[in-house]
């Protein structure tokens, strides 16, 4: 059993440094129409650089671009489809970090990519693996209001968005990326719905190429959930382990048929876990997975963080499987 | 119930009194004078009289304007949550962390057991209210969102946190009441992040308030109300502040089903946009609240505070909410 470290999703756009700040303050210009698209680009390219950077010196195996252009995890996507309009913010989960609804007002439709460019973008960058991040159709569904009758019940509208996303997974797998995780975080707070998410998956599933498709789940206690999210049809699980401090031991009790991505680094908060500690968990955890592989990565994306605490969340990881005893 | 305990404190407010929620735009000469403290080009006391000017003018602003019930702006404030943990022993200030679109603000850490040494709005308070006949409101962050909009490397677990921080700003309130403050808001925008927390969340706003003799108000803003709502209402508060606006006034719809018992302060323009809604729009909206609230119950202000807006902008929504209530008043 190998251990893969991996960034999760998001990573800060912003930091203590003018040249960290240099995006903060292009899209105020943007906004203002004093720069122009293309300086906007530019100051988005060299923050997704930096985000690999850093990266790459915490010494992980499988990178992201940060999210470094996304507005938020819901508008980025929907609002680049046809049938939707950009609404009012809202509060995303339990996060002091707000969202743009979308409003369904006609049938959903992809307009171009949504993310292919920003992945191939990032391939440029590193010569790591890129992981690409698209929200699920689920937890799109759950964000956006249903103003086009068909979309009334979640139902329809979640499958809406899974066709959209359908071509974009096709669209990165026929790219090379070798890597692609679904964030379904929704689904942790209506598990009644889980079988509107299984379909959704069971669709996505059958367009992910040679891509390991991984299920992303987090700002919630998955535990409830646990056994049937093994038996969806994906590559790989990653959970969120920050919301449950029981959550390890279940599953070191009930094993996991699938690799799984281990978000035992907490994302969201600042202390600094305990390397030897995470280490010895990790070394049960792992004897009983099936697989060739598993990730350690934050429980969620580090944008909730000041860029050196997520880089210091990042450079623990390494000290983490430095401290195994077993896989490596 | 409150109108009569607004009384008890000796303030007679009209139908539909018309407030703002907290904060308005710094003007460009406190924003430049902010930026030279932060250079060392200009001293404390330097900003400290940009901030009071700024203050005299909004205060000027709110009664020219005619709202019932004034605030300060927060003119000496960065940040609702930010402020606080500057001020109070046990937080150091964290790095830059976003919020949403291009705002970001430095999320606080928590390092140690929090404290109150001094106060931390009374001097801000009294500063406003010399300058106006009108009740001016005190101004605090409730303790569940101080603890949730913080990390915390110190205190057990979330609910710890959450209580330490209501003892601290206990002593807050304490202080605006010796002061002579009658209103006071402590706002709780995290009020619905989780709502099995919702218990916490009173808790917490039980040992700020129990037992002490003001109008409190609480703000709420941006969240799925529907997860906490009617139990919200067992929050320990006379009135809660709510956007409604932004979220085209669907919590109307959870009153419906269960009646709303408390005064609100209902949103009726948004916050977060630009456009300044007309007099007419102002209007219907309160129409319609009327279908499920008392008019005494009505309290009329924007969404959320105004200080992401222009002060022109700002100026223009503040106008038509006070238009908008003389002509239902009459």
């Amino acid at each position: 059993m190998k251990l893969l470290l991996a960034n999760h999703s998001s990573y800060p756009r912003i930091g203590g440094t003018r040249e960290l700040q240099q995006l903060r303050r292009t899209i105020a210009a943007w906004e203002r129409k004093e720069a122009n698209d293309e300086t906007l680009h530019a100051a988005q390219n060299a923050l997704v650089h930096a985000a690999i950077k850093e990266q790459e010196e915490a010494g992980l195996d499988v990178l992201t671009d940060g999210l470094i252009r996304w507005y938020d995890p819901i508008s980025h996507l929907a609002g680049k489809m046809d049938g939707i309009e950009i609404s009012g913010l809202l509060r995303f989960f339990d996060t002091n970090s707000y969202f743009r609804q979308p409003v369904a007002k006609a049938e959903i439709h992809a307009k171009n990519g949504l993310t292919v460019s920003e992945f191939e973008f990032a391939t440029t960058a590193t010569q790591k693996p890129v992981k690409a991040v698209l929200t699920g159709p689920y937890t799109l569904a759950r964000h956006t209001i249903a103003e086009h009758a068909p979309y009334k019940e979640i139902g329809p509208l979640t499958h809406a968005y899974a066709e959209v996303l359908a071509k974009e997974i096709s669209a990165l797998a026929a790219r090379g990326c070798q890597i692609i995780q679904l964030d379904e975080p929704a689904i942790l707070k209506h598990r009644a719905d889980f079988s509107v998410l299984q379909r959704a998956v069971q669709f996505l599933s059958r367009h992910k190429g040679k891509a390991t498709l991984s299920l992303a789940v987090y700002f919630g206690d998955p535990q409830p959930l646990y056994e049937r999210l093994q038996e969806l049809p994906i590559d790989m699980l990653a959970l969120d382990f920050t919301y449950n401090p029981k959550l390890a031991e279940r599953v070191v009790a009930l094993g996991a048929q699938k690799p799984l991505a281990l978000g035992l680094v907490d994302g969201r908060n600042t202390r600094l876990e305990d390397a030897a500690k995470l280490a010895h968990l990790i070394d049960r955890i792992l004897l009983r997975v099936k697989g060739e592989f598993c990730h350690l990565q934050p429980s969620c994306g580090l944008e909730y963080l000041p860029r050196d605490r997520a880089a210091a969340k990042l450079k623990l990881l390494q000290q983490v499987r430095a401290h195994l005893k077993g896989s490596k | 119930m409150s109108r009569e305990k607004l009384q008890q404190l000796g303030l007679d407010l009209p139908l539909f009194p018309v407030t703002a929620v907290g904060s308005f735009p710094k003007p460009d000469y406190l924003l430049q004078g902010r930026s030279d403290f932060r250079k060392h080009k200009i001293t404390a006391d330097q900003l400290h009289k940009l901030e009071e000017r700024a203050t005299t003018f909004w205060i000027e602003q709110q009664e020219e304007l005619g709202l019932d019930v004034l605030v300060d702006g927060e003119m000496y404030r960065g940040d609702m949550v930010a402020y606080f943990a500057e001020n109070l022993p046990g937080f150091e200030q964290g790095g830059l962390v976003r919020s949403y679109g291009n705002r970001y603000y430095h999320k606080p850490i928590i390092t140690g057991a929090v404290e109150w040494t001094r106060p931390m709005t009374v001097d801000w308070w009294k500063f406003a209210q010399n300058l106006t006949q009108k009740p001016v409101k005190g101004m605090l962050t409730g303790p569940y969102t101080i603890m949730d909009w913080s990390f915390n490397e110190h205190y057990p677990d979330r609910r710890a946190t959450c209580l330490a921080l209501a003892w601290v700003i206990r002593r807050e309130v304490e202080a605006l009441i010796e002061a002579g403050c009658k209103i006071i808001q402590v706002d709780e925008p995290a009020m619905s992040v989780r709502p099995e927390e919702l218990p916490v969340l009173i808790e917490g706003l039980q040992a700020v308030t129990q037992g002490l003799s003001a109008y409190f108000i609480t703000h709420a803003c941006y969240g799925a109300f529907e997860h906490i709502y009617p139990d919200m209402l067992k929050a320990p508060v006379d009135n809660f502040d709510l956007e409604m606006s932004n979220s085209d006034l669907d919590m109307l719809d959870l009153f419906r089903k269960n009646p709303f018992t408390k005064d609100i302060s209902f949103g009726v323009t948004d916050s977060h946009s630009h456009k300044i809604e007309d007099v007419a729009t102002v209007r219907r909206r309160v129409e319609q609240a009327l279908t499920v609230l008392p008019k005494e119950q009505v309290w009329l202000d924007p969404d959320c505070g105004l200080k992401t807006r222009s002060v022109e902008e700002s100026i223009g929504k503040l106008r038509v909410i006070v238009e908008a209530a003389k002509s239902l008043r009459s």
